[in-house]
Formats: C-alpha cells, structure tokens, sequence
C-alpha cells in the first residue's frame, strides 16, 4: 500500500491544529477556551465530559464504556452547560498534566475527526517549548530558563502512542524548529537552515528562541509577557479612552476590541510621523468598524483611530502599555543572540524567523529588522570607536523573515518536514519502541535541512 | 485480604522482616564502590541462601538476601491469555516508572514478572516496616487489579458488541 | 462516542465552510481503510474537485459501484477521474441546495462518498438474494474485496440469506488477544433477548468457513481470524439496507477502535494503581527534616 500521510498534532497555544503532512493548513482546529483565565496559553485542548471516577474500585469493574462519553474542542464548549459534564484542561502550563485525558482526547481526534487507522500512519507531535509558570502577570521577574518538557513526558507520550494506538512511527519536534522549517516556504530563503532566532507570539506569552543546527539553545531563551492578549486589552483601553465603546455591548467589547486588531493594525515606522500624518487627515485614515450585538442582533459601529498603530507598538515601546515590563522587543532579540554562543550569532541573526498569530501585523518584520540593525550597527560602531583602529568591520547582516503561513508556521513546519523522505528515517518506530522501549524518545535527531 | 491467600503472604511477610537485616558493605573488589551483593554476585561469602515461597505452581515469591541488599521477585498469577497480557502491561507500566518506585527493579529476574531491590541505604533511609508493608500490599492488590482490568474488559467487550448488534 | 459516524467529517465541516465563503483550496486527506482523498480547486474557487483512492477500486467497479454512485451523484461524477485517484466528484458551490436543510442533506452525502463507493457489493449481493428467493435455492457469485493488504471481505448471497466474511488479522499481541475478546462478545451477545434481532456472528480463528475454503489465497497463520455475519432479509429490507450497509462496512473500525480505548481505558486504570501505591511507598519515606543552608555572607544556596 501506497504509505499515508503522516499525522501532525501541534497541540499549540490557544488552539490544537491537527492534519495532515502534505497540505497547507491543518485539517482541524480544536479551540480553546476563550478568555480563559490562565496566562501563558495553558488550557490548548479542552475536554469535557464526566471526571473519570478516581476510584476505579469494585464498581468500575461493573461499569461499561462510560469513559467514551464525552466531547473534545468546541463540541465540549457546547455541552459544557450539560448536567454531568464539566470543563477539563488536560495540558496545563504547556506540559501534560492529566494524562488520563490527554489520552482520550488523542483518541477522539484520531477516530472521530481525522478518521485515520493509526496503525497505518506515521505521526508527529509538536513538543512544547518552554512551559513558562508566570506568577502574575506582567513582571519583570520572569524565569529566565523555563522547565523545559522533561523527557519523562515524551517517554509517556509515546507509550500511548505505541501501545495504545500501535502507530507505525513516531516523531516528537520542537517547536521552534518546525517554525523555522516553515520559513523555508519564503521565496527569500534559499538554503534550508536549522539556524535561526524564532520570534514565536501567540496569544499568553512571546518566546524568543534561538536555534543552532536544529538544535534550541536553551540557555539563551526569553520570554516577554506581552502577547495577544495584551494587545487585546491595550486596544481596548485606548478605545474606552477614547469613549468609543459606549457603542458596544459590554460583553462584546473584548471581541470587538480583537477584531479591531486583527483588520485594522499595522506597525508603522516612525510614531510621530504617524500621529501627524492620522491628524492632518483624518479621515483617510480612521477607519469605521461595524459590529452588530450577538443577542439583540442590534448595529453599531466605532471609530477606529491610533490604535491601528498603537497597538502592535507595545512590543516596540512597552511602557506605553505596562510600567512592569519595558524592554522592546528588538533589545530582547538582540540579548538572546547576543548570550548565544559567538560562532552562531551571525546565523542568528542573518535568520529571524515569525511565527504565530501576534507577528501577523504588517511591517511587523521590516521594524523589527530596522530596529534591530540600528543597535547592531551602533554596538559595531561603539566597537570600532573603542579600539580605536582604522579597520572597520564589513557589518553584520540582520534579516527577518516574514511569510504566509506565519499564523500556524509550526503545524506547517511539521507538515513540510514530514512530508520530506528522510522523515520516515528519522521516526522512532513500533519495532523500535518494542524492541528499546519509550526511552527511545530521549534520542532526537533532526533532519531536512541541507546543510 | 481473603483467608486463603493469608497464610502465603504471612509467611512472605515474616521471611522478608528477618531478611532485612542489611549492613553498609563496601566492595571487596574494587576500592570506594559499594554494590548492591546481590546483584553483584561478586563473591560467595556475602550472599545468603536464596528462598522460594510458593502458593501453587503459578505464585511464588523468590527472596534472594545478601548482605548489604536483598531482591525479591514475584511471580504473578496467570490463568490464560488475557491474564497474562494484562499482568505483563501492569508490570511493565509501573517498571516504566522505576524512577519513582525507590525500590522497584527496572527489570525482572527471569522467571519472575516483577522484582524489587532493597539496599541497605533504603532500609536506612525509609521505614523498614512500611517497605514490608508496600510489598505485601502490592502482591495483595495486583491479583485483584488483574482480574478486576479482566472483568472490565470483558463488559466493556460485551456492551461494544451489544451496541454494534442493536444498531444493525 | 461508541458507535463511528459513516462520514467524513473533513468533507462535511470544509465543505460547509466554502459554501459559506469560497476560496482556493488544495487538501488531501484520509478515511478508514486507506481510502486517500483529495479535494482541491484546480479551476476556479466556486468548482471543487473531489477525488477518492481506494485501494479495492477495481473489485468495487466489478460489483457495480460506479453505477451507485452514479445513481448517489449524478452529474457531479466525472467521467475522467484525477491522475492517481480513482473516482472524482466535481462540486459546483454555485449550484448548491439553498435551504439549510437541503444544503446539509447535500453535504452529507458528499461526506459518504467512501461509504457509497463501498456499498456497491452489499447492494449486489442484496440484489441477487432476492433473483435467487424465488428459485429457492443456489448461490450467488463470491465477492471478495480486499480492502486492506492483508485483510478482506468477502460476501456472497444464498437463496435465504447474505453471508459477509471479514478476514481479521492483528499485528499486535496485545490486540489479538483483547479482539479474542471482544469478538467472542460479539458472538455470545446474541443470547441476549434484546438483540435476538440481530444479524448471527460467527467467529473462528485460523479455520476459514465453509464458503471461502476453497479459496486459494488465503492465509492460514495463528494471528488470522474469520468473522461471519448472516444477514436474514430482514436485515436488508429496503429501509433497512442502507443503514445495515454503513454499518457492517465499518466493522473492522468499530473493533478497532474500542481496542484502541479499551487499552486507553487500562492505562487510566492503571495509571490510578500505580499512584495509589507509589503512596503506598511513600509511607515508607522517613521525614527528612530540610534546613536552610547559608553561606557566610548569609546568601542562600538553591538549585537552579
């Protein structure tokens, strides 16, 4: 038999892309909560249906087939409201934490959605890069070196994954890895890399992660508390600064506040110019959202002004949002490859890569870059200036790359890479597993890129 | 526990408390390393006479003392098939998960389903009472997981079956 | 969920999708049984070309599928199927049912497309039980279909009844073992007065019945298994059949995936045990009492 396309799960931040290796676009999203209340993109799956009884005593042995009932994504926000059936986050802080669930949750996803026989397909998984524990929101105090998953975790998945599933093959990636395979599809990349800084924003927390030969210099990894939720909450705030959400139904105000985000915002290159430029003519460049109210289906439509530059200028400029975090972005870049080791950097910076759906806004990456050359240039310079010797240095190429698939470039990483020949190599296989056992899991090799 | 098994676990009990009598012992064969005897089986002297206490045919514990360490392996019943997959996924489940079992042996002696290892650090170190108290409560409880995980097993089968067969 | 859904949920929810907004498009995809599917816009973002692989296709057209789903599509059945699939379907979203009802009934028909396909020897043998009733007596023809490499179905219809065979096979121990099991049920749940109704299932293993014995391809190793479904006419009167065909197609999927759970289900259990007397050990602990450790200067040390 012809082989079928391997299996991607990226059980990512805010929603669980799952699909096929081969296409552009995951064949599912499985959503989140939304506006859960925990920070850095904990709740991914939800599930819901009747806790397992935690005492699978005499009466269990009795009992049927009760652990099939129950839902995944957004079927289980829809019957959450059931008698019986309640709300369960198997991944918390991105690392597993019911296992239980997470198990069942698989089971649905290959069954009922993909409708795919595992014994007949290869599967990758995304593995979770850093699960960051932020305390409070919004401070400074960070940790610098998050946990990273522990290789206990990847020996559990792939015990339910071989034994309870029996699949052909399995392959746990890293996420910043996938995300620079992704930018592989960029008409401007020419050699296919594995180094490279991954700038991944999602909806909690922003990861800056740099990346050598396929390999995440854990070391040098940071994290900024600002993400797309907070550019949410700041829209929002300039908004109701603005007295534009008298308009809006309270309950829709965070909703519209996200869309105004989502169509509406660009980075732009010089803030002043850009006040001047929204006050000289305003009515080029205000724009007119319209909305209507979800119960009473009633219209109503706001002015939409500087927020469409503002908003994505919290990265930029964060203490126009928060007066805890204050580093802009480009610094933080900068200090990751900077504490990277020497012989790398110039990879590192040469290949900045975007992913995730915070980095869509236009310009985002030409700023960045622009940004991020001047404090390199003027480092080199102060350099020069201090050895005070007539050779100048040839200059350091800084390059971001922005692409299509930016909003899901890990699940299209994975989709690239298992669709290349050499994955099914790469694989840990049943025989494999059967033969070493899940400890196979802790060996990670890469492959795909052509150096 | 039921009164048949009673007298098989008593006795498993007595010989394990009398057997774990450990001592610090450095090796004798190489300088500043201090191994388990018992695994080891570097020399006679140190290892004392092994010991089978057996239920029936297909139950028995064997107890291997040592001087500084003591191994014990059960041998856990299995009336057919089934019994023996599900024994062999419990077993390898919790072996999977050695790590946190201080005492569990990552694999089992041969002939054996599942052992375990006491050195004399963790006789020092823990309860020994209460080691005791773990194995015996292990051997009690996963006769009664197994055919509990055989009886489910077999209802989730017949209601799949059922509810397949209503259907068509 | 304990019973599969017939359908295709990629087709059902991406369809639906389009109708609402249209756009370029260009997935493949998979269903039960290594059936491959390809739905694309290779012209324009209004027309969808759905295509289907199926590695049985040949036996299927032997047995009259494409008249069924000549008769399921229609017009929307190309005659020129797409380079390495079998069977195409081209969807016009400007032609499209506009009732919401009727555009969910066409929908879902396009998500049984596999089903359909499928269907083609049932609905024969169905055919034929009835040519053959009056006569009262005979046999008709043996279909085989090798729907799997390895595994088959074969169905062929008698003057009273339909017999479907499906050819097991497990790759796994554990599998075989817990599909002993549960095939067995399947067997045994007859007895039960509720579903006296139902279709007899007879299970051997190694041993091929009767009506493929003669058969020559067939293996005979320890891991095989051969499950027999009578079917009575009653199973297939004309409101019946369509159902009974969704059914018994899915059959070897059904099992295996309540293997699959079943195993899933163990893992909590014994995940449950394992913590249970991990606190058990735990007990066993001594209270190791932790000072704080300072330095002179008074820093603290702690582990990163």
């Amino acid at each position: 038999m012809s082989l079928l396309a391997p299996i991607i799960c990226d059980n990512g931040t805010g929603y669980s892309k799952i699909g096929f290796a081969g296409n552009s676009d995951p064949s599912f999203f499985l959503q989140c909560l939304p506006n859960c209340n925990c920070y850095s993109g904990t709740c991914f799956t939800v599930i819901s249906g009747p806790p397992v009884p935690s005492k699978p005593g005499q009466i269990a042995s009795k009992r049927g087939v009760e652990d099939l009932d129950f839902f995944i994504g957004d079927e289980a926000l829809a019957n959450a409201k059931t008698p019986g059936f309640g709300l369960n986050y198997p991944i918390r802080h991105g690392m597993i934490d019911n296992w239980d669930h997470m198990e069942r949750y698989w089971e649905q996803t290959i069954f009922k959605y993909l409708r795919a026989e595992p014994e007949d397909h290869y599967f990758l998984l995304v593995r979770p890069q850093s699960p960051v524990i932020v305390e409070a929101p919004l401070t400074q105090s960070l940790q610098t070196e998050p946990p990273l998953n522990p290789p206990e975790n990847r020996e559990q998945t792939a015990e339910i994954f071989f034994e309870s599933f029996n699949i052909k093959g399995l392959y746990i990636a890293v996420q910043a890895v996938l995300a620079l395979a992704a930018s592989w599809s960029s008409n401007r990349v020419t050699d296919r890399t594995l180094t490279g800084t991954v700038i991944d924003s999602g909806d909690g927390v922003t990861h800056v992660i740099p990346c050598a030969e396929g390999y995440v210099i854990g070391s040098a990894i940071k994290h900024i508390p600002i993400a797309g939720r907070d550019i949410t909450q700041f829209v929002l705030n300039l908004m109701r600064e603005r007295g534009e959400t008298t308009a809006i139904p309270p309950e829709d105000q965070l909703r519209v506040a996200g869309k105004v985000k989502e169509n509406y915002s660009y980075v732009c290159q010089d803030i002043v110019k850009e006040f001047r430029r929204f006050d000289a003519e305003p009515y080029k460049f205000f724009e007119r959202f319209e909305g209507e109210h979800s119960v009473t289906g009633r219209k109503y439509n706001v002015d939409v002004g500087y927020e469409r530059f503002l908003a994505p200028e919290i990265f930029f400029n964060p203490e126009i949002y928060s007066s805890d975090f204050l580093t802009p972005l480009p610094q933080i870049v900068d200090d990751v490859i900077q504490q990277s080791p020497i012989d790398v950097r110039r990879g590192l910076y040469k290949n900045i890569v975007l992913s995730g759906g915070s980095t869509m806004f236009q310009h985002f990456g030409n700023r960045l870059k622009r940004d991020l050359k001047q404090l390199v240039d003027r480092r080199l310079d102060a350099s020069a200036l201090a050895s005070g010797s007539a050779l100048k240095s040839s200059g350091v190429e800084v390059d971001v790359i922005s692409h299509k698939r930016q909003r899901y470039a890990v699940w299209f990483g994975g989709s690239l890479l298992a669709s290349l020949p050499e994955f099914y190599t790469s694989c840990h296989t049943k025989a494999q597993y059967d033969e070493i056992g899940p400890s196979i899991c802790r060996r990670y090799q890469i492959f795909g890129s052509a150096t | 526990m039921s009164n048949v098994l009673r007298p098989y676990l008593g006795a498993v009990r007595s010989t394990l408390t009398a057997a774990l009598t450990l001592e610090n012992f450095s090796s004798q064969v190489v300088e500043r390393h201090n191994k388990p005897e018992v695994e080891a089986a570097g020399s006679k002297e140190v290892l004392l006479n092994p010991l089978i206490i057996s239920r029936n045919e297909n139950e028995r514990v064997l107890i291997e003392p040592s001087i500084n360490s003591i191994r014990l392996s059960i041998k856990i019943k299995q009336a057919d098939e089934i019994e023996r997959i599900l024994c062999h996924k419990f077993t390898r489940f919790m072996m999977q998960r050695a790590e946190s079992f201080i005492v569990l042996r990552r694999k089992p002696v041969p002939g054996y389903d599942i052992s375990f290892l006491i050195t004399n650090t963790h006789s020092e170190t823990m309860l020994k009472h209460k080691i005791v108290d773990f194995i015996i409560q292990f051997m009690e409880e996963v006769d009664r997981e197994i055919s509990e995980m055989k009886l489910s097993l077999n209802a989730r089968a017949r209601i799949v079956a059922e509810s397949y067969l209503l259907a068509v | 969920m304990i019973l599969l859904e017939p359908h295709n949920v990629i087709i059902q929810t991406t369809l639906g999708e389009k109708i609402i907004k249209p756009s370029s498009l260009d997935v493949a995809f998979v269903d039960y049984d290594g059936v491959r599917f390809h739905l694309s816009t290779p012209q324009s973002k209004t027309l969808l070309l759905l295509s289907m692989h199926i590695r049985c296709w040949d036996e299927l057209v032997k047995y009259g599928a494409l008249e069924i789903l000549q008769r399921e599509y229609g017009s929307l059945l190309q005659p020129q199927a797409e380079p390495e699939y079998n069977v195409s379907l081209v969807i016009d979203l400007e032609q499209i049912p506009a009732s919401p009802e009727d555009r969910s009934a066409f929908i879902l028909s396009i998500a049984l497309f596999k089903r359909n396909a499928l269907a083609a020897p049932f609905e024969l043998a169905f055919k034929n039980q009835k040519a053959l009733e009056s006569s009262g007596s005979g046999q008709g023809e043996l279909m085989e279909i090798h729907y799997r490499d390895e595994e088959a179905i074969y169905v062929q219809a008698s003057h009273d009844r339909v017999t479907v065979i499906f050819s097991t096979i497990f790759a796994d121990e554990t599998d075989r073992i817990f599909g002993k099991v549960f095939l067995q049920e399947f067997v045994d749940a007859r007895r039960q007065p509720a579903i006296q109704n139902a279709p007899q299932v007879l299970y051997s293993n190694r041993d091929p019945p009767l009506e493929i014995r003669h058969l020559a391809n067939l293996r005979n190793t320890e891991d095989t298994g051969y499950v027999t479904f009578v079917l009575f006419p009653r199973h297939f009167t004309p409101a019946n059949a369509p159902g009974t065909i969704s059914h018994i197609q899915l059959f070897r999927d059904y099992l295996h995936y309540h293997i699959k759970c079943s195993k899933a289900y163990m893992h909590s259990r014994m995940r449950h045990r394992v913590a249970e007397f991990q606190k058990v050990l735990n007990r066993a602990k001594q209270e190791v009492a932790t000072t704080e450790r300072k330095t002179v200067t008074g820093r603290t040390m702690s582990t990163r």
